[in-house]
């Protein structure tokens, strides 16, 4: 197991957006999470990567609790890399800088071979061409893509997807589920929230339907999305197959 | 004495010509500590101003410890302290308070006096312009580099900052503009700048409004001119690629991304 989650409680003020979730990740699974908005889903993962804090409950990576030292936090989110639903890339830099400044400003790689190593990951998504333009001339897609190449460059062990195709228009969408696919045949360890249920059902070893702060439901994709046991994991893909 | 004013045309423009060529050193003289004393009030503002506007926009999270939270709570007060001071008090009131507290040290330096007044001054704006630029910029750049590990400092020095002062240029380039105007107040404590020059011209030959049209004019040249660089340094920022960060995400993305937090 790569990742355990206990008890875990998140806050924001009197609202309570996660209570009580526990769930492990074992190495190179790939795990979506599905549920309606505000379900919790984004921030189980924020929180996963300390991008927020947590009330109470624990999560332990690689059997160590994250917050056993506050100088480690930055090496630990080094090596679980994340993916947000509107890029954030480094809007200063160019393509190759974005895949390159991690890898030598955190991971303290000679630049030569931090190039090399960009160059052969922005050729993996289908950018490689693109490595000089600033990120500002890119697409949607394009830009989704450089973040996944940014965040693969750290060689993280495990991969946070947050919404990462919520942002985009629908013709962009394909190529970013495209890379994301690919990654999941090599078997890596990956988190994905996600809306795009055939997707989900495509690629993930397990879903988990989060409603209201808790994992409702989870099983391998034929379970949840064929035979689902709880009702409201029925009305919500419901809702989807509506659509 | 009577027979050098009646010389002196009576229409504005004569007079003007006519008190430049014959005190053209004396304002020279005095365009020259005022470039001067503005140019290195700015410069040293803007250091100032960046330590102090970094100081304040500094992160604390809930996972830091207590100490770090009670140190950056000080800090924000105390720096927050200087910056309303020093905006909220007129310049010619600092200078006559700072000249004098501090008299033994700038007895034989009304200039470096002028100096250290402006740079102070300009760094509690420097500090307000640097702290919102930080500010304006998405969270998500933040969260970008913290995500891929880098710690605060590498944050601010790589992600932050070069974004960060590249949308305060004009507002920090504007503050240049207005040193130039504001040096006139040290006239107070006589720093031989543009306009203390102007009242010794004025006072020679006693003809006010003459000598200061010509002193306004040097002041718009002054003030136009930096304004034609700074507008062609922002033009070459904009050229190379160097874009804010608010076309990073289309304002429809930006506007659905806020509407969903408040609800989690």
């Amino acid at each position: 197991m790569i990742i355990e989650i206990e008890h875990l409680v998140k806050r924001f003020g009197q609202l309570e957006v996660l209570k009580d979730v526990s769930l492990s990740v074992n190495k190179g699974e790939v795990i979506s999470i599905i549920g309606s908005s505000g379900s919790g889903k984004s921030t189980l993962l924020r929180c996963i990567n300390l991008l927020e804090s947590y009330q109470a409950g624990t999560i332990k990576f690689e059997s160590k609790d994250i917050l056993g030292s506050i100088k480690g936090i930055n090496q630990y989110r080094a090596q679980v890399g994340m993916i947000f639903q509107s890029f954030n890339l480094f809007a200063h830099f160019s393509v190759l800088e974005n895949c390159v400044i991690g890898q030598v400003k955190v991971l303290k790689k000679k630049r030569t071979d931090a190039e090399h190593l960009a160059m052969e990951i922005l050729d993996k998504v289908g950018l490689a061409s693109f490595a000089n333009a600033s990120v500002m001339t890119l697409s949607g897609g394009q830009k989704q893509r450089v973040a996944i190449a940014r965040t693969l460059c750290m060689e993280p062990k495990v991969l946070l997807f947050d919404e990462p195709t919520s942002a985009l228009d629908p013709e962009m969408v394909g190529e970013v589920l495209q890379v994301i696919k690919s990654l999941a045949k090599e078997h890596r360890t990956m988190m994905i929230v996600t809306h795009e249920m055939a997707f989900a059902k495509e690629v993930s070893d397990r879903v988990l339907f989060m409603d209201n702060g808790i994992i409702l439901e989870e099983g391998t994709p034929n379970e949840l999305f064929n035979h689902p046991k709880e009702t409201r994991t029925k009305e919500f893909l419901q809702r989807f197959r509506n659509q | 004495m009577i027979t050098l004013l009646s010389k002196i045309p009576q229409d504005l423009f004569g007079a003007a010509g006519y008190i430049f060529s014959k005190y053209g050193s004396l304002f020279f003289f005095g365009a020259k500590n005022t470039l001067y004393i503005a140019l290195s009030g700015t410069i040293i503002g803007l250091i100032i101003g960046l330590g102090i506007g970094i100081l304040r926009a500094l992160p604390v999270y809930d996972y830091d410890s207590k100490l770090k939270h009670w140190i950056v709570k000080t800090v924000r007060i105390i720096t927050s302290v200087y910056v309303e001071v020093f905006r909220g008090t007129p310049m010619m009131v600092q200078a006559v308070f700072i000249y004098n507290a501090f008299l033994p040290i700038f007895k034989n330096s009304k200039l470096l006096a002028g100096i250290v007044i402006v740079s102070i001054n300009t760094g509690a704006y420097m500090a307000e312009i640097i702290r919102s630029g930080i500010q304006s910029l998405d969270k998500g750049q933040n969260e970008a580099a913290r995500s891929i590990g880098m710690n605060n400092t590498q944050t601010m020095i790589f992600v932050i900052l070069p974004q960060a002062i590249k949308n305060a240029f004009p507002a920090i380039g504007n503050e240049f503009v207005v040193n130039i105007k504001d040096t006139s107040v040290l006239n107070v404590i006589g720093v031989t700048e543009l306009f203390f020059q102007s009242t010794t011209v004025a006072g020679i030959i006693y003809r006010f409004s003459d000598t200061f049209f010509v002193s306004a004019l040097i002041y718009l040249f002054l003030t136009y001119s930096t304004t034609l660089i700074l507008k062609y340094i922002e033009g070459k920022m904009q050229i190379s690629g160097f874009d804010g960060p608010s076309s990073q995400t289309t304002p429809l993305i930006k506007g659905h991304y806020k509407a969903k937090e408040p609800k989690q």
